[in-house]
């Protein structure tokens, strides 16, 4: 039972806020969708527009790399050529079998040209190490790279610039080999060109930490760097952990991009979208890659979450001003359906309170306008109704039957024939003073006296006419006799106990009985007649209407003509049984004259 | 009514958007103090890993001080390069507490720059360290440096080959530069190994000779050459010319060719500083082969038989933090025998603190060695070293003295060449 309960006030709320919630949820819904719509466009909008301007300016990153690269080859070259040029240096790694006065001199001649050209590649943190044979070595800065003679003949990186006597080598050593940490090597045989012999080699050792220092300024961990040789080794990168991979995939993109001539390409390594941009360095024989995180750097440049955070503030607002708006005005809207809904239950007379916004009360007030209008047509009609109803009543009250005059007079006529001289003229008397009171007002009330009197006249006549086997007694209490009653009120029963009520018993009493009850008139028509079967309990469709002996009024028309003059309390009662009798029961309000008002308001109906 | 809710919006939106944007600027503040420690945490360099890094952290675990200790390592050059910059613009900020300076520079940074150094004169007693380290680490009467390691420098000698030409280490002990000449001379005959090698672009040899007679490069002011008519030097360039003339000498370019020369047995014996044990226990089939004998001396009137190469000292600039550096280094370096204890034994590093030598790790007897008492006779020829200052231009005076050398090997007369190279001395440093 609760849980029914609880549904249907949910409903009825629902019902009740129907306006409030449609016209909120719509207002909700497009405020959201234009919000995310602008948030979303204006951040794809920001960030292609940095991604435009950022590939811009690292292209130009990219192209001072180079500038800084080229520098640093240029550095070596120059050194490379000094040294080639330098005949010191060739005769002391041509010489052999010297005394040790004679090879002391050579060491400290040679050490003297190196450390002359040396500060051409000291300024990058490049070592310089120049290789002869006969065990041969000078080696600028040991720190930086502690080889022997043995080791360095031997190396691989030795082989390859001797394989490759006129070029200028740019070797990566991994960090295993000798040292912990990578170095670049950029090395060249040193040539006698006249003969093609090979006298030396010269070395310049880079740590990669050194190196990287090149383009390091430029990246960040967003912005990567890397230097990838022809097997697709990464041989530098500012992310360290990356050097010495061999990354095929990542040569191959470089290249596309370096063939194709394009800006940047979007590519997706590592499980991330970069943009790339490549350059090649043709002196090194590497590739120079710019890999751009797109998301993280858009990540740090557009604080997404704070732009959504701001649109999330400006729609929560935008929603709270929009709840107490929309509520403001659907609830006097509401009010006012509310009201006019239950306008039925007041009979159209209690006027809407005119309140909230001014739409709502414009139309409360066109309601209350309409409401009062209404009201006034509808009284017209009413008392339309009525005057055209005591027309109607008048009428049939003014309608004395010529039968009933015909017949009373024929009675006349046979008593006078009969020379019944007195009670011809008693009847005559009574006949006079019935029309008297009849064909007077109809809306007049007159005393319970007087009714009672006129009741005597009737009886009279129609017991002068038909014989008196029909006794008649009159109990009247009092202090009735002053009692207002409408006219002729209760003469149609009697009409109806004489007429009716007597067609197989030929003779009996009619009793009619006046007392006052609990405030209220009552009359009671008791007869010891044939009576009659009761369908139901109420009199008017019980008793079939017969013809009217004395007026139009007929004992249907006295309960309604009660009921219109006084109210829905008061009326007619019938109780019969078949050959029991019948009762009729007239309840009417105690009024007397003195109560000027009343009497007033009754003839005003 | 409407204009109020109007208002109202605008404000809250307003304040939305204030609450926003303020968020990263809070970040900024909490690293603005960390180049110059407090009191709580004193930062020091050195340059070594192996070595004087690792003799730094074993002091900072035997410290129980509250004060925590940040090691730096940077490479020497840059430690030098940095001070010069830092100590020359007067800031103080990104220095260190504490910084290991090489005996041969330390005069030159003490002079240069007197009012960045913390003197210790009061916190260390000066007594309880090898006699020669205090004048290079002393400027102007205030003791500055805390010394550190000895380069006490030794003769190791390939007991087989002297075997093989009928000498003992006992021929080869407390003799002179002469003697030992002649005794190469005699190895070289009978194994046809070289006497030892020699540098034409490093005269360390020249230093160590000089050092035995208490004399250098520069005079007792640290800063005039001292090169013309020094007799030590004359006496120790004729001795290098009868090296280079009896061709007992490998002439060799770098330290990979220095240390292959003996690892390789291509020589009998390695006139050096002590750092080089470590090296020469590498050849590992060599040992029992090795003795080291004190170092042979001029043959001239004074001369010891105790040299130096090398070597380094504590400094404490002049920053905030200064009285817990020193405070640390009085507790580690200037008194804890048994943090040099530690250091010989797990770094091999020998330190001159005098009182070290009494220790038990100071009596081991080195099988490699064939069972001397190294570390013992080391400290004991440690504190004959005569002291020197060093003075300012020891490198650069240097430089000059290795082309003065070949000019004298190739023929220039002595005094002419000293002539020249003091003229040249005094015109650069002036």
């Amino acid at each position: 039972m609760p849980t029914m309960k609880m549904k249907q006030k949910a409903s009825r709320i629902l019902r009740n806020n129907s306006l409030f919630i449609k016209m909120f949820l719509i207002m909700v819904v497009s405020i959201v969708a234009v919000s995310l719509l602008i948030t979303f466009s204006s951040i794809r909008m920001s960030s292609d527009l940095f991604m435009d301007t950022f590939s811009i300016s690292n292209t130009k990153a990219l192209e001072q790399i180079e500038t800084r690269f080229e520098d640093y080859s240029f550095a070596i070259v120059s050194a490379t050529n000094e040294v080639q040029n330098n005949g010191t240096i060739k005769k002391v790694l041509t010489q052999e079998n010297e005394s040790a006065i004679e090879t002391s001199k050579s060491y400290h001649d040679i050490s003297r040209q190196i450390e002359r050209i040396y500060p051409t590649v000291e300024s990058y943190d490049t070592n310089m190490i120049v290789l002869g044979e006969n065990e041969r070595l000078y080696n600028m800065n040991y720190s930086n790279w502690p080889v022997s003679w043995e080791v360095l003949r031997n190396h691989p990186i030795t082989k390859r610039s001797i394989e490759q006597p006129n070029r200028l080598l740019y070797q990566f050593m991994p960090s295993t080999s000798f040292n912990d940490k990578p170095m670049i090597v950029a090395t060249k045989a040193l040539m006698e060109r006249s003969t093609g012999e090979i006298y030396g080699v010269l070395y310049f050792p880079i740590r990669e930490e050194d190196w990287k220092r090149l383009y390091e300024g430029y990246t960040s961990t967003e912005n990567e760097v890397l230097l990838v040789n022809q097997d697709g080794k990464i041989v530098s990168s500012n992310k360290d952990e990356m050097i010495g991979d061999l990354e095929p995939e990542l040569l191959a993109l470089a290249e596309e991009v370096e063939e194709e001539q394009l800006d940047l390409k979007e590519v997706n390594l590592f499980e991330t979208n970069y943009l790339l941009m490549s350059q090649y360095l043709p002196t090194y024989d590497l590739y120079l890659v710019n890999l751009v995180n797109k998301n993280a750097v858009l990540a740090n440049l557009i604080n997404t979450k704070e732009i959504l955070l701001i649109s999330l503030g400006i729609v929560l607002v935008a929603v709270v001003i929009v709840f107490i708006i929309s509520r403001r005005m659907t609830n006097s809207i509401s009010r006012l359906v509310k009201q006019i809904s239950s306008m039925a239950k007041h009979d159209f007379n209690r006027p809407v309170t005119e309140t909230g916004g001014y739409e709502a009360k414009k139309i409360a007030n066109a309601f209350n306008s309409m409401l009062s209008e209404l009201k006034e047509y509808v009284d017209l009609v009413v008392q339309a109704q009525q005057k055209q109803r005591t027309a109607e009543l008048l009428a049939l009250q003014h309608q004395i039957n010529p039968h009933f005059l015909y017949n009373t007079l024929a009675s006349v006529k046979f008593m006078v024939q009969q020379g019944k001289k007195e009670k011809a003229t008693e009847m005559i008397h009574a006949l006079i003073s019935l029309l008297q009171n009849a064909l007077s007002n109809v809306d007049q009330t007159i005393t319970v006296e007087q009714e009672i009197a006129d009741l005597k006249n009737y009886v009279l006549i129609n017991q002068a006419r038909y014989g008196d086997g029909i006794k008649v007694n009159f109990f009247v209490s009092p202090d009735c006799l002053d009692c207002q009653v409408p006219k002729l009120i209760l003469q149609p029963f009697i009409e109806n106990a004489f007429f009716h009520a007597f067609n197989e018993k030929k003779e009996g009493f009619v009793q009619i009985l006046v007392s006052q009850k609990r405030g209220s008139l009552i009359c009671e028509i008791v007869d010891n007649g044939d009576g009659m079967e009761m369908k139901g309990d109420y009199t008017k469709e019980d008793i079939k209407e017969k013809r009217h002996l004395f007026s139009g009024i007929g004992i249907r028309n006295v309960h309604e003509r009660i009921q219109m003059i006084y109210g829905g309390q008061y009326g007619v009662e019938i109780s019969s049984e078949k050959g029991e009798g019948t009762k009729v029961k007239v309840e009417l309000p105690v009024q007397k004259l003195n109560a000027s008002v009343k009497s007033n308001e009754i003839t005003n109906i | 009514m409407k204009k109020f809710y109007l208002m109202f919006a605008l404000l809250i939106s307003l304040a939305v958007l204030a609450a926003c944007s303020s968020g990263d600027d809070e970040a900024n503040g909490a690293s603005g103090s960390e180049g110059s420690s407090g009191a709580d945490s004193i930062t020091a360099w050195a340059w070594d890993p192996a070595f004087n890094i690792a003799a730094l952290e074993k002091a900072k675990e035997a410290y129980d001080g509250d004060v925590e200790v940040k090691i730096i390592e940077n490479a020497q050059d840059d430690i030098i390069q940095k001070l010069n910059t830092g100590l020359s613009s007067g800031t103080t900020k990104g220095m260190p507490n504490i910084v290991l300076i090489e005996d041969y520079r330390a005069q030159s940074f003490l002079q240069a720059y007197p009012d960045a150094f913390y003197p210790l004169t009061d916190v260390i007693n000066s007594d309880d360290f090898a006699d020669y380290k205090i004048a290079t680490t002393s400027f102007d009467g205030e003791q500055y440096g805390l010394p550190f390691d000895s380069g006490v420098a030794g003769l190791y000698v390939r007991t087989d080959y002297l075997e093989e030409a009928g000498y003992t280490p006992e021929d080869l002990t407390n003799i002179t530069w002469d003697e030992y000449i002649e005794i190469g001379k005699a190895v070289k005959e009978a194994t046809g190994k070289n006497m030892l090698t020699l540098d034409p672009n490093d005269l360390g040899q020249i230093r160590m000779m000089i050092q035995t007679n208490g004399s250098w490069y520069v005079d007792e002011d640290g800063s005039t050459p001292n090169l013309e008519g020094n007799e030590s030097l004359a006496k120790a360039f004729e001795t290098y010319k009868k090296m280079m003339d009896a061709d007992i000498g490998k002439i060799v370019s770098d330290w990979s060719q220095f240390v292959g020369a003996f690892n390789s047995g291509d020589v009998a014996s390695v006139p050096t500083g002590n750092w080089i044990t470590p090296s020469i226990k590498q050849a590992e089939d060599q040992s029992g082969k090795w003795a080291v004998v004190p170092m042979p001396r001029l043959d001239m009137e004074g001369a010891v038989n105790a040299s130096n190469l090398g070597g380094s000292s504590w400094y404490v600039l002049n920053v905030d933090g200064k009285e817990e550096a020193a405070d640390f280094m009085l507790q580690t370096f200037g008194s804890n025998v048994d943090l040099y204890q530690t250091l010989v034994k797990d770094i091999g590093a020998l330190g001159t603190y005098s009182a070290a030598a009494e220790g038990d790790a100071y009596a081991v007897e080195d099988e490699f060695f064939g069972g001397q008492q190294l570390l013992a006779d080391l400290s004991t020829w440690t504190d004959e070293i005569p002291g020197v200052n060093y003075g300012l231009h020891t490198y650069a005076i240097e430089d000059i003295l290795v082309t003065g050398m070949q000019d004298y090997l190739n023929g220039t007369e002595l005094t002419k060449v000293l002539e020249n190279v003091q003229a040249q001395a005094e015109a650069q440093l002036k």
